[in-house]
Formats: structure tokens, sequence, C-alpha cells
């Protein structure tokens, strides 16, 4: 293990090990990046003469300062989701979206993002994102994009989709150390009429000091006038700034622009992945998406209401910790401690401080300052043992059944949806609500896929064979399914995607049509904590666990011990909390409470039970339809044999023969029309309003939908360039 | 679409209908008619096939041959594993009523031919293979309780004749000794109405296993000699010869004796013209021959008649369970003298074919032991 050297520069110390190829070049721009500012006074102490003692404790001391923030990030970046260029492209676009959806949210305003990725150089990508909020007042703007660990939301309990004030400006200093351009923000808060509407910042963090440093307008930004001369400034600033729709007024928001160095790649783990998961459990909201190839997506949304507004609550004694409730004894304001207790938390009332204070043997009147450390950590005994209500769980705000249903309808194509919103619960002091959708039937991303999509995504894949390229790009394509479709289109395990020529490219797209994938596909799962979809870490996940360890054979999927489930099926679990346990800083993967656990198995089941239900139904259905087809094909010949031994009327004898077929066959008319189609809509009452089934064989068209989807994004629509044609 | 007059297939000559066909036809019109009334009544048509299993075949002591038991297979239209053959089943029955009505006959073969085609608008043929169509004229048969050469169908000649005896066979006269090398083909239908006996001077049938057997006992004059029928059934005889073996016997009162391999496949040759096949037990009563004799190859044979190592050929695991099989039928089971051959081959742990015999000497088997096992009346019965 190597401990940071007091003789060299920390930032000369490469961070983590990368653990993708793509890293070597990108630490070398850092290195470049960092090297530009003055030398660390370390330095001075490398280049002394070296003693028999290599070090003293004097030559340590000269070594031994604070660590910033900004240092300790621009070393440990891995941590918050900068691990590689592909990663940081998706961390930025996540922060800044998330910011946006909460800040509209907590406004009021149903949310419009604007997200466009641009490439500008080799692995130079430029985003921006706008929103329709409430904008930023302009003195908060530097700290909130040049500052880490600035927020709003960290001092306070309420759900919301950032929380540790790390994200945004991390995502600005990780283009400014990569690329050395710095952040761009413009915002307009709506003074409508006045000339000095929006505020535009060009910022870059001062990673020693964790301190923006704002390069324009002489270290003060710039006010730039609303119309034609705002736009021209702006242009030539290389920022986007849409207006609003009848361009007399500016329009609320905000909109930030970072170059950096990345990598755009689509599949899973994409920039577009996110978008189209977010459009799932954020069915409120209208997302537009440009990418670097200039194809638009537009999820428009589906519902016009804003989710309810989460309130904010005061901790639950059983969440904190002891340092935490030592940090709130010295910063209280109240005067004594019964005082500082049932003010500063949820559920505890003046007698119930006197218990506590009885059973640490304290005064209720104690000065909250004074509490020594001792002490504090008899309070702290004494708030574990207390007999304390749970928190109150208003402050969550579910999606809801019918939301989560018309998200995901929205979305991913289906025959059968079912939904559940759990009751609220807690863990460790924390509400949360546990939310559980499905989505099942239909055919995979990968069926549908344009042949000009395959060849694009070929072509932009690092994937190094094609049995690996199929199974991380496309949803629901999992061994077996890549294995038969390999075998299909006769090619190795081992082809290299990037090598083929088109007439391979177009054996791979027929076998990926013709092979059935519902055997050999995985469930696609869907993960979100407060909204916000979880594209990483799958394994570490208290989601993917739980859903692991559920049997689905009960509901009528097939399972290999302790996998995941396979079929055309899409699994949603959404946890809403005031505080989302993630395993790491990086918001990849939520921690395994037993509380939660259970949650999210009841709510697994619960859905689990109605697509049993249907699957069965389905089945018995499906048998109906082929056995009725088997006696349809042989009523002919024995109508004709009967007639040529008696000459009895054949058809007159084919038709009575039919009318007994179709009784005896009574359950395939479930689903028949006079077409032989069609399920009948009433079928939706025998499971329940949590269900929704959708009619197939019908060209489903729900309002976001088209082909462009194709390229794994299913439904979107799209404008522009490249229309994917079939 | 009315039935079609089928006299103007034939050419608008009048085809004569016998008494027998017109029963014929008059059970197939009743399983027609069962259809429709069904349908008219909206219920799932269903045939009752007898059932040809072993589990329904009894074994009649005092007949001494094999009877089919009342048991039958429910057949039903819409089951989903039953409907294909119940569709084959009419087929059939349409087939039949068409050769009857236009007075002709066809081989097993002829009539899936005939039958064969694809469903309408389906791959599906109504008939994958003749195997397919040869069952369910058999199911045919035992439902109607009509018999093959009854529903116009033939199987195709297999099994030879040769011998002082002269038969009317369609009309035409045929002394048998005088019928070259290959003797007379005996035909697949032997019944009275084609097949009558004139003159007979033979005292016994001597029944070989297969036609290179039988060419050297017509090659040696065997018959001659010892004034007998020789015929060969070409392995497991068909219903021609079988019918035809049992006529003779019963008509003109010869004895049958049996030369057979020494497998279990040869015993059970002897078993069928003995007793009946399990798979056509309803035919026994015009077919079995409860009292024919096996003369051999017997078990002792290889020491016997000191045959050498050469011509010793394994039991495979096939032909012992076989044999262990045929050692438990109802009709071996309380024969010492049989129960002890079957032991001994399976002793022996070989089987020996007739031919072996022929590494003694090439007449070995018409010279000296089959004169010798008839003279010692050394038989197995
Ligand atoms: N687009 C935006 N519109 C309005 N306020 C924003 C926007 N982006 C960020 N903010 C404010 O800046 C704060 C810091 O954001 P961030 O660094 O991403 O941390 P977090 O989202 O975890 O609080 C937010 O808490 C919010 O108050
Ligand atoms: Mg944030």
């Amino acid at each position: 293990m190597k401990r940071t050297p007091a003789k060299s520069p920390p930032v000369r110390t490469a961070a983590k090990k990368p653990t993708e190829a793509d890293e070597a070049d990108e630490v070398a721009v850092i290195d470049e990046a960092e090297t530009n500012g003055e030398a660390p006074a370390a330095e001075k102490a490398a280049s002394r003469p070296s003693t028999k003692r290599r070090a003293t404790a004097e030559s340590m001391a000269a070594g031994q300062r604070d660590i910033s923030v900004s240092e300790f990030f621009a070393k440990n970046r891995h941590l918050l989701g900068f691990d590689n260029p592909r990663k940081a492209l998706l961390t930025t676009v996540k922060e800044a979206v998330d910011n946006s959806l909460d800040a509209c949210e907590e406004a009021g305003i149903l949310p419009e993002v604007w997200v466009h990725i641009e490439m500008t150089g080799e692995n130079r990508y430029k985003v921006g994102i706008q929103d329709n909020g409430p904008g930023i007042v302009k003195a908060q703007i530097p700290n909130i994009f040049g500052k880490l660990l600035y927020g709003s939301k960290f001092h306070r309990l309420r759900m919301s989709r950032g929380q540790q004030g790390i994200g945004i400006s991390a995502a600005g200093m990780y283009g400014v150390l990569t690329t050395g351009k710095p952040v761009k923000i413009v915002s307009c808060i709506g003074k409508k009429g006045k000339s000095h509407d929006l505020h535009y910042f060009e910022l870059q963090i001062d990673t020693r000091k964790n301190k923006p440093e704002i390069l324009n307008g002489k270290g003060e930004g710039e006010d730039i006038p609303f119309g034609a001369d705002g736009d021209k400034f702006l242009a030539k600033h290389g920022v986007e700034w849409k207006a609003a729709k009848d361009g007399t007024v500016a329009h609320n928001g905000t909109s930030v622009t970072i170059e950096l160095e990345a990598k755009y790649q689509r599949g899973r783990g994409s920039v577009d992945e996110y978008l189209e998961q977010t459009a799932i459990a954020n069915p409120h909201v209208t997302l537009h998406y440009k990418d670097p190839d200039g194809k638009e997506y537009h999820y428009d949304r589906a519902a016009e209401q804003l989710p309810p507004e989460p309130k904010e609550i005061l901790p639950h004694p059983y969440g904190i910790e002891l340092g935490n409730l030592v940090t709130m004894l010295q910063a209280t304001k109240a005067p004594t401690l019964s005082q500082f207790l049932t003010s500063s938390f949820s559920r505890v009332s003046s007698s119930k401080a006197s218990d506590v204070c009885e059973a640490a043997k304290l005064s209720t009147r104690a000065n909250p300052a004074r509490i020594g450390r001792h002490d504090g950590e008899l309070l702290y005994q004494s708030l574990q043992k207390a007999k304390i209500p749970p928190p109150a769980t208003d402050c969550i705000s579910p999606i809801g059944v019918p939301l989560l249903l018309k998200g995901l309808h929205h979305v991913v194509p289906a025959e059968f949806y079912v939904a559940d919103t759990r009751p609220p619960t807690v863990y460790r002091g924390n509400p949360f609500v546990i939310e559980t959708a499905l989505a099942y039937g239909g055919s995979s991303a990968a069926v549908k896929i344009s042949l000009e999509a395959l060849t694009e995504m070929l072509g932009e894949t690092d994937a190094r064979t094609l049995r690996q390229f199929l199974i991380n790009g496309f949803n629901g394509i999992g061994g077996d399914a890549a294995d038969k479709i390999l075998t299909e289109a006769e090619f190795g395990n081992r082809t290299s995607p990037s090598k083929l020529k088109p007439a391979e490219i177009a054996k791979l797209h027929a076998a990926m049509r013709n092979v059935n994938l519902e055997e050999g596909q995985t469930m696609n799962v869907l993960r979100y904590a407060n909204r916000v979809p979880l594209q990483f870490q799958p394994g570490a996940c208290a989601i993917t666990q739980s859903i692991m360890g559920t049997n689905w054979r009960a509901y009528g999927l097939s399972q290999s011990r302790g996998g995941l489930p396979s079929g055309p099926v899409t699994i949603m679990v959404h946890i809403a909390s005031v505080w989302v346990p993630f395993t790491s800083e990086s918001k990849e993967a939520v921690a395994s409470y037993p509380e939660i656990q259970k949650e999210i198995r009841l709510g697994l089941q619960a859905v689990g039970r109605k697509l049993a239900m249907f699957v069965r139904k389905r089945m018995k259905v499906k048998q109906e339809g082929e056995r009725r087809n088997v006696f349809l094909r042989y009523l002919g010949e024995v109508a004709g044999a009967v007639n040529e031994i008696n000459g009895r009327d054949k058809k007159k004898l084919y038709d009575m023969l039919l009318k007994v077929a179709k009784r005896k066959t009574e359950q395939a008319d479930i689903k028949l029309d006079d077409q032989g189609r069609v399920i009948k809509r009433a079928e939706e009452d025998e499971y329940g309003d949590n269900v929704l089934i959708v009619k197939q064989d019908e060209p489903e068209t729900p309002p976001a939908a088209t082909e462009a989807a194709a390229a794994g994004l299913k439904k979107t629509k799209e404008k522009g360039t490249g229309k994917a044609g079939r | 679409m009315a039935k079609k007059p089928s006299s103007t297939k034939s050419g608008g000559a009048a085809v004569s209908v016998s008494a027998k066909d017109k029963k014929t036809l008059g059970s197939l019109r009743v399983l027609a008619d069962e259809v429709v009334d069904c349908a008219e009544k909206g219920r799932a048509p269903h045939l009752d096939v007898p059932s040809r299993s072993l589990s329904n075949v009894r074994f009649n002591k005092s007949k001494r041959f094999l009877e089919m038991g009342s048991g039958t297979n429910r057949r039903e239209l819409f089951n989903l594993s039953q409907a294909k053959a119940y569709m084959q089943t009419l087929l059939i029955s349409s087939g039949c009523k068409r050769l009857i009505e236009e007075g002709k006959t066809t081989s097993l073969r002829g009539l899936y031919y005939m039958l064969k085609h694809s469903i309408e608008g389906t791959k599906e043929e109504t008939f994958d293979d003749q195997a397919d169509s040869d069952t369910i004229i058999e199911d045919v048969e035992v439902t109607l309780n009509s018999l093959r050469e009854e529903m116009h169908l033939y199987a195709s000649n297999r099994g030879n004749l040769v011998g002082p005896i002269t038969l009317v066979d369609s009309g035409d006269e045929i002394d048998c000794t005088r019928m070259g090398s290959a003797g007379y083909s005996i035909p697949s239908i032997c019944e009275p109405d084609v097949i009558q006996f004139k003159k007979c001077t033979a005292k016994f049938i001597l029944h070989v296993e297969k036609d290179t057997v039988w060419r050297r006992f017509a090659e040696d004059k065997f018959w001659l000699k010892h004034n007998c029928l020789v015929t060969h059934g070409g392995g497991q005889p068909p219903r021609g010869v079988r019918r035809l073996l049992h006529r003779l016997h019963k008509e003109l009162n010869l004895p049958v004796y049996c030369l057979l391999d020494n497998d279990p496949w040869g015993y059970y040759i002897y078993s069928v013209l003995k007793q009946g096949s399990i798979n056509l037990a309803f035919e026994s009563v015009r077919m079995g021959i409860p009292e024919a004799k096996y003369i051999g190859l017997r078990s002792k044979d290889f020491d016997r008649c000191q045959l050498s190592n050469s011509v010793k050929i394994n039991l495979n695991d096939q032909d012992v369970k076989r044999a262990k099989q045929i050692a438990e039928y109802p009709w071996f089971k309380d024969k010492k003298a049989w129960q002890k051959e079957i032991q001994t081959m399976l002793g022996n742990g070989f089987k020996l074919e007739v031919e072996s015999l022929i590494s003694k000497d090439i007449s070995y088997v018409t010279e000296e032991y089959v004169p010798a096992r008839l003279e010692d009346q050394d038989w197995l019965d």
C-alpha cells in the first residue's frame, strides 16, 4: 500500500489505477493541466540533497497540510463517477439533469430539459444542459459551479435527486482538468423587461482552495441583454440558450456548458440509456436530446402534474450517527438540551426528551454546547435505546402506480404492465418507499433495431468480441441469447465487432430478428433512487440482490439458481427516501439494509403475483389457440372423407364441426376476435387496477414512439438527420 | 358436393358389388353417419378402435390360439394427440369405399399414395410415410370387423410354394409342380373366392423360413421324394401365406412342419404361425395352426450335427431380451421342451441359421437333417 509521499506533490501521484484502457492518456492530460499551476511547496523539499535519514519530522511537517476536497476529488474521481471517459460523459449529463429536475420540481415548474452533446475534437465533447427551472441568483452561481460540497440539499432531509452537493461542480472541475476549458453558465431568474436578464459566467475551480475562479467580466461575470445581441454574444462563446417559445420574454432557467474529455458510446450505461430511463421514472418531464451525430430524441411528458412536493423533515434520532449528534450539539441555537432534542429531531416530544436525558444522566436544562464528548456518547446511546415513534412518512413523494404504468408503457414496449407502491417504512430512522413495476412480453430492442442503427453501433463499440457487444449493447440479451444469435448468423463468438463487412452485418441483423430471444433473454432491470436511474454496479445493489433472491419460477419465469430470471420482462424498482443509502459517493448502488431488502422483496412479490396470473393465462390461451389450429387443420379432411363415404354436404358438416371445435377451445376466445387476434379489454378487470394490458399485433404508437428507438433506445421520437430506415 | 357415382370413373362399366362388399360398404357408412350425427348434435365425434396391444390379447387355451379381447381405445377428433389419427382413419375409410365401389383392389402402398396429399393451407401431409397408413388400415380392419381383403386391399406378394397340388387362382388352373425354379407365388389374398384347391396328393407341408432355404428344397426335389408341399414366407410370413397354410391344413388335413432359424426370431415366426400374432389377433381364427410342429433348427444341433465354430452367431442383448420374453408367452410357458430349448440357446450364447447346415454339405438339410427329424418324429410342439 502506497502512502502519499510527503516529498512529491500529491497531484503528481496517479490516482487509483485506471480500470479501462482509455484511461492512460487521460491521466497524462491531467498531469499537464495540473502542472500548469504553481509548483507546490512540497516540491522544494523533493530537491533537498539526500541525507542518511531520508526524512525528519521537520521535513515531513513541511509536507503535512490540509488536503482540499477538490484535490481529494482530483485524485479520487472514480469515487464520484468519473472513472473513465465514457462514464465521465454520463456523470456530467446526469448531474446537470438531476439538478435541473430537482430545481424545477422545487419551484413547481413542469420540467423541460434540453441536452446537447457535441464532439469538439478527438475524445472531446461539449455538453450543454439547459432547463426551464427557476434559475440561480447571480451571487450563488460561482459557488454552485465552482466549489465542491456546496449545495442546498445536504443540510436538509428531503427527498431530492442530488444529495451530497458534490455533483455539478465536480463535473465542471473534471472538464477543466481534462480540457482546460471553463464551465459556462447562463442563468435567468426571470425579471422580465429589465435589460440585465441573463447572467453569464465562465468559471474554473481552484482545486487547491476549493474556490471558484471567475474568468469573465473581470472576475464578476457578465450580464447580457436579452435579445439578438445577447444571442450573438452567447453564440460567440459557444453556448446555446433556448429562449421562450414566443421569442419575446427570456426563458427562466439555467444552462450549463462543460467541455470535457469523454467518449460517446451507445448501449448499456450510456447517456442515451440514462435519458430513456429518466423518462420512464419521470413521466412529468419533457426531455430533448441531441446526440453527437445530430440525431434528436424527444421524450414528451406523459403526465401534466408535478409529483406532490416532498416535505422537509427533521432527522429521526435512529438515523443519526454519534459524530452527527456532536456537531448538531455544537451548532444548535437551542438553550437547553430538552429544547435541542425536540427542535432538532422528529418525533421527540418534551416528555420523551426528558426520558432520554434522564437515561443519559443529563439535565434537561443543560446547555447543549457544553455537552462533552463523553456525555454526547451517553446521550447518543440513550437516544438509540429510547422508544421513539417512527418518523412521518409524508416527506416522500412516490411516483405512484398510475404514473409508473404510464412511464413504463411510454418507453418500454410490452404486453402486460403491473406496478405497485409499497406503504412507507423506515430504515435507521429514515423514511423510504419502495415501488416496483414490471413490463412483460413484446419483443426486445434487439429485434427492432434497424440495419443502419446496428451498423452505427458496431462502428462505435469498443467491445472486443461480438458476443460481448450483444450482451453489453442490448437490454435483455444475456449470454444465452447472444450465443443463439451468433450460431444463427454463423459467427464464432470471438469475432471482432469492428471488422464486419456490410454483408456480415446484414447477416447478424437478420439473425437478431430471427432468433427467438424470448427464451434466452434475461430480465432487464431498471433501478432508481429518487427517480434517478442507477446504471452501474448492479451486483452491489440491494435491488439486484433482492431480484435475484426472489423465486421467479413461482411467477412463471424461468430462472437459474441465484441468477436473474429470463424472459421478455423488464422490472423497475424505485427507492424513494429522504436519504437513500448508497454504497459509495458515486451513488450507483443501494446499500443492503434489511428493512430495504424486505420492502423490495414484498414489492417484487406484489408484481410477481400479477405476472404469474398473466403468464398462466397467456399460456393457456396460447395452448388453446394452438389446439384449435390443429383441429381446424383436420376438419376439412374429415368433412371431405365423410362426404366421400355417405355423400352428406361437406360444407355444412364442416361448419357444424367448426362450431364444436370453437366450443371445445373456448379459452382461446379470450384473446381471439374474428380474425383470431387481439385481447379483450375487459381482461384487465380481473387483475385489479394496478395492471395495464396492451393489445398486441396492433401497431403500437404511444405518443413518444417511433422506431428511431431501434438502437436499444426503444421508444423515442426522432427528428432531424439520421432517420433510421427499416 | 354430392357423391360422385364411382361408376363414371371406371368408364361407365357396371361394377358388380358382391354381398361381402355390400356388408363392408354398410359398415363404412355407419362410420361416416356417426360423424354427421355427432356434429348435428353439437357433440365431439369419436371412434372406438379395438385395442391391438398385448394387454388386449388373450391366449385361448382350448382353441390354442390368440384372441383379441374387448378392449377399445377411444379416438377423438378434438383431442390434440388423436386428432390426426382420427382424420386419417376417416381418410382410409373413404379410400376403401372408393375401391369397393370401383371394383378395384390395390396394395397397401397403393392406398397410401392414393390418400397422401398435403392438407389444405398447410405443409402438413395427410400421411408422412406408409407405416403411418398401414397401422391406420389395421385400425379400420378391426373397427369395421372387416378383413383387409374385404376392403379391397392386399399386401405385396411374398412367399412361394412348390409341390403336388393343383389349384385354381382367379380362374386359372395352376399345377404347382410345374412352376419353374421360382415356384408358385402365393398371393396376398387366399380366400376361397380367389383360390380353390383342385387336386392334392401331398401328405404334409414343410414350411421353411426364407427363400434361400426354400430353393435348396426345390432344387433337390424334396417335395417329390417326400410327397409334400414346400413353402416359405420370406421371414415373418405375410397374411396370404398364413391364410393359405391354414386352409391347406384345415381343408386338406395336411400337417405343417416348420424349419426355422434357431434364434428368437425363428421361435417367434413359429409362434405366429401356430397361435397368431398379437397385432392381428382378430385373424387368428382364420390363420392360426395350433397343430404346427417345429422341427428345427434346435439349440442342440450345434453338437448333434457337429457344426463348425464359424457358423455360430453370438446372441446380442436384444436377442437375449426377446428370448426371455418368448419364454414367458403363456403358450410356451408350461411346455418343458420349449423352456429347455430356449434355455439351451441362452446357455449356448449363440444362434444358428438354417443355412449353417450347408457348411456340412450343400444338401445335408434336404437329404439328412429334415428326413431324419421326420423319421424320428423329433420336433417341438
Ligand atoms: N439547474 C439548476 N437550477 C437551479 N438551481 C440549481 C441548478 N443546479 C444546481 N442548483 C443549485 O445548486 C446546488 C448544488 O448543486 P450540486 O452541486 O449538484 O449539489 P446537489 O445537487 O447534490 O445539491 C443545488 O443544491 C441547487 O440548489
Ligand atoms: Mg446535484
